[in-house]
C-alpha cells in the first residue's frame, strides 16, 4: 500500500475496506507487533536471568569454601584464684559448656566457659613423696591423659561428662572416669621416674609408652575387662622394654593402633620406632625434624594418628608421616619417616599444638601470644594472628570445633568463638597434587567420605574433570564419525523416500530415554563386551571391511542386476551384510579367544598388565555414544542438506565426482552447521548423568585407558548430593562440581559458538 | 567470424526487434554448411510421466554461439542440461534418443560422466561461486584432475581470468573469499573456472539474468571473446540478448523445437506464425 497522501489510482470501487476499518487494524497489528516484539525481548532476557541466577546460586553455594577462619573472643578470666598449678593441657566438650583444665601438679578442673566458674575439682591420687614428672595426652577423641610420676608409676583418667535433664533443661555435669583404676599403675619396676610418656587408646587395650631418667624406653598394655557376673573390672598388665637408646626423648606418641612410637628429643632428632609386635621392636628410622640451631618444641599427632605435627622454637610447624618405602632393596612394609608439607610459619617458638577431634586441623600457639588454625591435607592457614601480649602456653580445641580456650603466661584464659567451616578446600587441595597420609606421594584423589571420623577426605576435582572428559571423548570418538558420515550420505546420497524413514527414525533415538541406555549399557552391553573382546576389535576391522567388499562385489554385479536397485537404495543391500558379519564375527569371538589368548582375552589383558574393568570406557563410549548420535546426526545432515544445489550442480558441472563435491565443497559449506552438531553433541556429552552413572563403575581414576572407567562430574553430583550433609565442605564441593560442570560447558558452547560465526562469515553460501 | 554483434548497437525497446540491430553486411549462416559439434536425434525427456522434451532434433555448429529462446517451461533448459547430463542427478528423468557430441553418443556405456561434463562446461543461472577463494574457485576444476603444482596452477588461472576479463579486477586479490565479488564479477568467475579446465563447449543457463546491465554487458562481451575458442550453448529469456550474442537461434515452445534458423533469419523473417508472436512480444 502507498503512504497516504501519495497519489493513488483509487478504482471506482474499491475491493478494500474502508479507512477507518484500515486504520483500525493498522493499529491492531503495530499493538500485536510490539506485543510479540516486547515478549521475546522478555524471553531472551529471562534466559539470561535465569542462567545467571543458576551461577549466582552456585557460586553462593560455594563462596563460603574461600573464607578463612574467624576468633572471636567472647569471655576471658583471670587463672588464679580458680585452678592451681601449671597447665598442662585443656579440654573442652561437645555442647561448649564446660572446659577441662589439667595442671601440672595433679588436678583436672571442670569449668563453666561462660563464667570460669570451676564446678568440680578432682585431685588425682598423687601420692606422698612422688611428684608428676611428665603429662601425656591421647588423641582428643579418647579424653584420656595420663600423668606420668617420679617412682615409675602412672595415673589415667578420662575427662567425661554426663548430660543431666532437669525437666526441659539439659545440663552438661563433670564425669570423670578411672578407666584402670584410681591408683598409680606401675609403668617401670625398677621405680625411676618417668622423663617423657604417651599415651593411647586402642579399643579395650590402653598403650603407655615412657622413658625412665636413665634412658630405658618402655612400653606397657594394660587391658579393662569388666566380669559378666560381678560387674567387677579387671585389669591386666603387658610390658615390655623397647631396644636400647642413645641419649633422652623429651616426647613421645603413639599411634592408635599401637604400632608406631615416635619419639623426639628438643634437638629435633625424630625417631621411629616398630612396636607391632613389641616383643621384638625396632628402631626403624631416625630424622632431623629441625633446622640447625632451631629446636623441636611441639610434637602432636593429628586425628586418626597418622600424622603429626611438628612445631619448632622459630615458629614452623611441619606435617610428618610414614611413607612406604617404594626401594626394592628395602623389603616389604619398610616405612620412612617423611616431612610432607609446611605451614605458615609462627612469629614465635610453638609452645602447644592442638589436634581438631574429626578432622585433620590444628591449632598452634606460640611465645608471641599469636594463635594460629592450620589444616593438614589443604595445606591452609586458616587464621593466624596475634591475640595475647603475653606467651601462650596452652590451647583447647571443642569437639565440634566452634571454640577455643587459650591460656597466656600471664595467667590469663579466654574462650573465642571460632568460625572455621571449610579448612579442606583450598585451590591446591582442589586442583593439585595432595600427598595424603599414608600415600607413596602426591596424588590426586576423589573420595570424599568414610565410615571413621579419623578418615582424610580427599576432595581433587581432577579425576572428576578428567572422567568428564574421558567418557565425553570417548562418546564422541565413536559417535562423530557415525553420525557424520551417516548425515552425509543420508542427505546427499540417499534416495528422498529411503531419506524419508531413516531421518525421522534416527531422530526419535534421541527421546530415548538414557536412563533405558544407561541400564542396557550397564547390564547387558558391558558383560557381553566383556565376554566377547576380540568381536569388538574384528567388528572394528571387520565391517569396514565388509563395506567395501560388499561394494567391490556391488560394482562387478552386471548392469542388469545393478539397475535393480534404484540409485540411493544401495544402503539397503548393507543391512544384511552388517547383520550377518557382526553376527559372525561374535560368533567367532570364542574361538579367537582359543587361538590366539588361552582362552580368555580379558585375563590375557590382566597378564600384560593392562587393567580391565567391566564397565568400562568403551561400553560409556558407546551407549553414550549411541545417546549423541542422534543430535549431530540430526543437525548435521539439515546442515549438508542444505547445501545449495546450485554449489554441487556447479562442482559436478565442472566434472567432479559426487565424492570429490562432497568432500571439496558440501562439507566445506555445512562445515558452520557440522561443527556445531559435534559441540552440541559433545557438550550433551559433558553433561550426561544416567548413563556414566550406571555404565561407567563410578570409580574416579586418572587415566584414558579405554578399559578402565570413569568418575564424571555429573555422576558424582548424583551419588553423592543425596548423603552429604547439607552445608558441610562436601556439600559445597559438590555444587564446585557444579559449577565447573557449568562453566565447561559454558565454555564449550561458547566456543562452538564464535567458531561457528567465523566459519559461517566464512563459508556461507549465498 | 567477420563480425561481431558486440559492435552493434543495443535495442532497448522491449517487444520488438528492429532490423538495425543487425548488421546489414553480415552474412547468413546455414547450419548445414557450418562444422557440427551437438547433434540432437530424436530426443524425448520425461519427468515421470510427463513429457518435457518431444521429438527434439538439432545441430550445434562447432565455435559458433547458439541461443535457446522460448518462454518459461518451454524446455530450453532442459535441453541445454541434456548435453552435460546434468539431468542424470533427477531420478525420475528418463531420457530417449540420440545426444551425439563430435560424432559420439554420449550415453554410451563407456562416456565417462565426470570426464564428460569436464568437456562441456555449464554455467549457472545464479553465479555460484564456491565458498573458496577466488584462486581456489579457478583452480577448483584443474585440483580435481589432480593438478597441485602451483605454478601451473598459477598460470591457468591468470589465464582464466583474462579470458574471462576479470583478471584486471581480481588479480589484487586473489586469496579474497570470492563472496566479496559484485553479482557480475561472480558469473565472469564462474565462467573463468568453467575454460580453466579447457572444456569444448560451454553452456550457459540463463547467465544473465541475476545480473544488473552493465554486468550484462560485460558477460556478453565476453561469450562474444570466448566463442573463438568454444562452442557456446546460451539459454536466455531476452530476446535482444539472444540476438545480440547468437549466431544460430532455437525457438522452443512446450517441449517441441519450432524453428531453428539463422539468428538474423530468425528474428527478421521467422518461418513461423508462433515464433513470430513470440519475438514481437505478442506471446510469452
Amino acid at each position: 500500500m502507498s503512504t497516504p497522501g501519495s497519489p493513488v489510482l483509487t478504482p471506482a470501487s474499491s475491493s478494500l475496506p474502508s479507512a477507518e476499518a484500515m486504520a483500525r487494524r493498522r493499529r491492531r497489528r503495530y499493538l500485536a507487533d510490539g506485543a510479540a516484539r516486547w515478549m521475546v525481548r522478555a524471553g531472551g532476557g529471562g534466559v539470561v536471568v535465569a542462567l545467571t541466577l543458576i551461577f549466582v546460586y552456585l557460586f553462593s553455594e560455594v563462596l563460603p569454601m574461600l573464607r578463612g577462619a574467624d576468633v572471636e573472643p567472647v569471655a576471658g578470666y583471670s587463672v588464679a584464684p580458680r585452678f592451681d598449678g601449671e597447665v598442662a593441657g585443656m579440654m573442652l566438650e561437645r555442647y561448649d559448656e564446660l572446659g577441662m583444665r589439667y595442671s601440672r601438679s595433679g588436678t583436672l578442673s571442670y569449668f563453666s566457659l561462660a563464667s570460669g566458674e570451676v564446678l568440680q575439682r578432682v585431685e588425682l591420687d598423687v601420692p606422698d613423696g612422688t611428684e608428676v614428672t611428665t603429662v601425656a595426652m591421647a588423641e582428643p577423641r579418647a579424653r584420656r591423659v595420663a600423668y606420668g610420676l617420679s617412682d615409675g608409676t602412672a595415673l589415667v583418667v578420662d575427662h567425661e561428662i554426663r548430660l543431666d535433664f532437669e525437666g526441659e533443661q539439659r545440663r552438661v555435669l563433670p564425669d570423670p572416669q578411672f578407666p584402670l583404676g584410681e591408683d598409680p599403675l606401675v609403668i617401670d619396676p625398677q621405680g625411676r621416674p618417668l622423663v617423657a610418656l604417651a599415651v593411647q587408646k586402642a579399643g579395650e587395650d590402653t598403650g603407655i609408652a615412657a622413658q625412665t631418667d636413665d634412658g630405658r624406653l618402655l612400653l606397657v598394655r594394660f587391658r579393662t575387662r569388666t566380669s559378666f557376673l560381678t560387674g567387677e573390672t579387671e585389669v591386666s598388665r603387658q610390658a615390655w622394654t623397647l631396644p636400647e637408646l642413645e641419649g633422652r626423648l623429651d616426647l613421645l606418641e603413639l599411634t592408635a593402633n599401637l604400632w608406631t612410637l615416635i619419639g623426639a628429643d628438643r634437638s629435633g632428632r625424630l625417631l621411629y620406632f616398630d612396636i607391632s609386635d613389641p616383643a621384638s621392636a625396632v628402631l626403624r628410622d631416625e630424622a632431623r625434624a629441625v633446622e640447625g640451631g632451631e629446636q623441636l618444641t611441639a610434637l602432636r599427632m593429628l586425628n586418626g594418628t597418622f600424622s603429626w605435627i611438628i612445631g619448632t622454637s622459630e615458629g614452623r610447624l611441619s606435617q610428618w608421616f610414614l611413607v612406604r618405602d617404594e626401594n626394592q632393596d628395602a623389603g616389604d612394609n619398610v616405612f620412612r619417616l617423611t616431612r610432607v608439607r609446611d605451614f605458615e610459619q609462627h612469629p614465635g617458638a610453638i609452645t602447644r599444638i592442638q589436634p581438631e577431634y574429626t578432622r585433620k586441623g590444628f591449632a598452634a600457639v606460640d611465645d608471641s601470644g599469636a594463635l594460629g588454625l592450620h589444616y593438614g591435607t589443604s595445606a591452609r592457614t586458616m587464621f593466624l594472628e596475634s591475640i595475647s601480649d603475653a606467651p601462650l602456653v596452652s590451647v583447647g580445641i571443642s569437639p565440634v570445633d566452634d571454640k577455643l580456650v587459650v591460656e597466656s603466661a600471664d595467667g590469663r584464659l579466654s574462650v573465642h568463638d571460632v568460625r572455621n567451616n571449610h579448612p579442606e578446600a583450598s585451590l591446591k587441595a582442589l586442583w593439585g597434587k595432595v600427598w595424603y597420609e599414608g600415600r607413596g606421594g602426591p596424588d590426586y584423589v576423589w573420595q570424599a567420605s568414610s565410615g571413621a571420623d579419623s578418615f582424610e577426605p580427599k576432595f581433587s576435582l581432577v579425576p572428576l574433570t578428567i572422567g568428564t572428559i574421558k567418557a565425553a571423548l570417548f562418546a564422541m570418538l565413536f559417535a562423530t564419525p557415525l553420525a557424520i558420515a551417516g548425515a552425509i550420505y543420508t542427505a546427499y546420497f540417499m534416495a528422498p523416500r529411503l531419506r524419508g524413514y531413516v531421518k525421522p527414525t534416527i531422530e526419535v533415538m534421541e527421546a530415548l530415554p538414557t536412563v533405558i541406555l544407561g541400564f542396557l549399557a550397564g547390564l547387558w552391553l558391558a558383560p557381553f563386551i566383556e565376554n566377547h573382546i576380540p568381536a569388538v576389535f574384528t567388528v572394528l576391522i571387520g565391517l569396514p571391511a565388509a563395506f567395501l567388499g560388499m561394494a567391490w562385489a556391488f560394482s562387478r554385479l552386471p548392469r542388469a542386476i545393478r539397475l535393480r536397485i534404484p540409485p540411493g537404495w544401495e544402503a539397503v543391500i548393507l543391512i544384511p551384510v552388517i547383520a550377518l558379519v557382526v553376527w559372525g564375527l561374535v560368533q567367532l569371538s570364542p574361538l579367537i579367544e582359543i587361538w590366539f589368548f588361552d582362552g580368555s582375552m580379558r585375563q590375557w589383558f590382566t597378564d600384560i598388565g593392562i587393567t580391565y574393568d567391566q564397565r568400562n570406557a568403551l561400553v560409556v563410549g558407546i551407549a553414550m555414544g549411541f545417546a549423541v548420535i542422534p543430535t549431530i546426526f540430526s543437525i548435521a545432515e539439515d546442515a549438508v542438506f542444505t547445501v545449495p544445489r546450485h554449489l554441487t550442480q556447479g562442482s559436478l558441472a565442472l566434472g567432479a565426482t559426487p565424492w570429490q563435491t562432497v568432500t571439496r565443497v558440501v562439507l566445506l559449506t555445512a562445515s558452520p552447521g557440522i561443527f556445531s552438531a559435534v559441540m552440541i553433541g559433545f557438550g550433551r556429552a559433558v553433561g550426561e548423568t544416567m548413563i556414566v552413572l550406571m555404565a561407567t563403575g563410578n570409580s574416579p581414576v586418572v587415566n584414558f585407558n579405554i578399559f578402565e572407567g570413569m568418575r564424571t562430574l555429573s555422576a558424582n553430583i548424583a551419588v553423592e548430593l543425596p548423603e552429604t550433609a547439607v552445608g558441610s565442605t562436601h556439600y559445597r564441593i559438590l555444587f564446585l562440581a557444579g559449577l565447573v560442570l557449568f562453566a565447561l560447558t559454558f565454555l564449550v558452547n561458547t566456543i562452538a559458538e564464535l567458531v561457528r560465526q567465523r566459519l559461517r562469515a566464512r563459508y556461507s553460501s549465498l | 567470424m567477420e563480425t561481431s554483434a558486440s559492435n552493434e548497437p543495443r535495442g532497448s525497446d522491449a517487444g520488438s526487434v528492429s532490423s538495425g540491430l543487425f548488421d546489414e553486411n553480415r552474412q547468413t549462416l546455414d547450419i548445414k554448411r557450418e562444422k557440427v559439434c551437438i547433434e540432437v536425434r530424436d530426443l524425448d525427456l520425461y519427468y515421470g510421466n510427463d513429457q518435457a522434451l518431444k521429438n527434439v532434433n538439432l545441430k550445434i555448429a562447432h565455435n559458433r554461439v547458439t541461443a535457446f529462446i522460448g518462454p518459461s517451461g518451454c524446455g530450453k533448459s532442459t535441453l541445454l542440461r541434456c548435453f552435460n547430463r546434468m539431468n542424470d542427478l533427477i531420478d525420475i528423468c528418463r531420457i530417449e534418443g540420440e545426444i551425439l557430441i563430435d560424432g559420439k553418443n554420449i550415453h554410451d556405456r563407456d562416456v565417462d560422466v565426470a570426464e564428460h561434463r569436464r568437456r562441456v562446461g555449464m554455467v549457472f543461472q545464479k553465479p555460484n561461486p564456491f565458498p573458496k577463494s577466488i584462486f581456489e574457485n579457478v583452480a577448483y576444476g584443474l585440483r580435481l584432475q589432480g593438478v597441485n603444482d602451483k605454478r601451473r596452477l598459477a598460470e591457468v588461472v591468470e589465464r582464466s581470468l583474462r579470458a574471462a576479463a576479470l583478471w584486471d579486477e581480481v588479480k589484487d586479490r586473489l586469496d579474497d573469499n570470492a563472496f566479496g565479488l559484485s553479482g557480475g564479477q561472480q558469473q565472469r568467475l564462474v565462467i573463468a573456472r568453467a575454460v580453466a579446465i579447457e572444456p569444448e563447449v560451454i553452456l550457459l543457463d540463463e547467465p544473465c539474468s541475476a545480473l544488473d546491465p552493465i554486468s550484462t554487458a560485460k558477460v556478453e562481451e565476453l561469450i562474444q571473446e570466448l566463442k573463438n575458442d568454444y562452442t557456446i550453448v546460451i539459454v536466455t529469456h531476452n530476446m535482444q540478448q539472444a540476438a545480440r550474442v547468437s549466431d544460430f537461434t532455437a525457438y522452443m515452445y512446450m517441449g517441441e523445437l519450432i524453428e531453428f534458423d539463422d539468428t538474423a533469419r530468425l528474428f527478421t523473417n521467422p518461418r513461423r506464425k508462433a515464433t513470430e508472436d513470440y519475438i514481437t512480444g505478442r506471446y510469452g
